[in-house]
């Protein structure tokens, strides 16, 4: 447990507040403050549909890019899966490219 | 001999492709399948979509998928033919049967994880209605109380 505190704390303060390891990280970066948790993990996602776009929606910033996982939290084992279903996504149109 | 696998198959048509079009396109889809010794797990007609860009000029297409069950050289053929039609603005093939099994595996591993966890807790090994229950009501907690359950948890 200790460990994932100083992992998130290190994550999250690491805009240039790294001495500030309490609960406060990311509280530079405006009001809001980021869930540090797998989407995938927390609901138990085990197979990321590349078909279902609701799911795959709120990693698709407005540019259309794929988020990074330092946004949006996903663990690195899920974010290497929603990556490949986001690309097969593309391929069939249910989410774009780019927009602009 | 080659081995049966799982395929989803997803095609594209324009959204004016009248319905004769779309049976005859799957007969002619059948028609392989059937040739190489496949089978249909099942076929969904989406219907109209809107597309996520413009393709060919279409701003909206129909959308079919197709899960097939059949030989790697079954879908090869598939994919020639289905390059060749008009009808067809956009198909993919993806393989599933390996990427379906892995979830199962995760699903499976999670259960029994969990359900050697709350016998050595000395729990019955299912969560009861009771407990699922409370869990539920916990899930609308404040983020706070979230985060540090699942850190708990550790499920990373």
């Amino acid at each position: 447990m200790s460990y994932m505190e100083r992992e998130g704390g290190g994550r999250g303060g690491g805009r240039g507040d790294a001495k500030k390891d309490d609960k406060e990280k990311g509280g530079r970066r405006g009001f809001f403050r980021r869930r540090r948790v797998c989407k995938f993990c927390v609901e138990k996602i085990d197979y990321i549909n590349y078909k279902d776009v609701k799911l795959l929606a709120p990693f698709i910033p407005e540019r259309g890019k794929i988020q990074p996982r330092r946004l949006s939290g996903v663990c690195a084992l899920h974010q290497r899966a929603l990556q490949t279903a986001l690309k097969r996504a593309r391929q069939i149109a249910l989410v774009p490219y780019t927009t602009d | 001999m080659s081995s049966v696998r799982q395929y989803e198959l997803i095609y594209i048509t324009p959204p004016e492709s009248t319905e004769e079009a779309l049976a005859e396109l799957h007969q002619q889809v059948a028609a392989v399948v059937e040739r190489f010794g496949g089978s249909f797990e099942k076929t969904e007609n989406w219907g109209r979509r809107r597309l996520a860009y413009e393709i060919g000029g279409f701003r909206e297409g129909v959308y079919v998928l197709e899960v097939i069950n059949g030989p790697a050289p079954l879908m090869a053929e598939l994919e020639r033919r289905l390059r060749v039609f008009d009808i067809v603005m956009r198909h993919m093939v993806v393989r599933v049967d390996e990427e379906l099994a892995a979830a199962e595996r995760a699903r499976v591993r999670r259960k029994s994880n969990m359900a050697e966890r709350r016998v050595r807790r000395g729990l019955p090994p299912e969560p009861t209605d009771s407990e699922r229950k409370r869990h539920a009501e916990e899930d609308d907690d404040s983020e706070m109380g979230m985060d540090h359950m699942f850190r708990g948890g550790g499920d990373r």
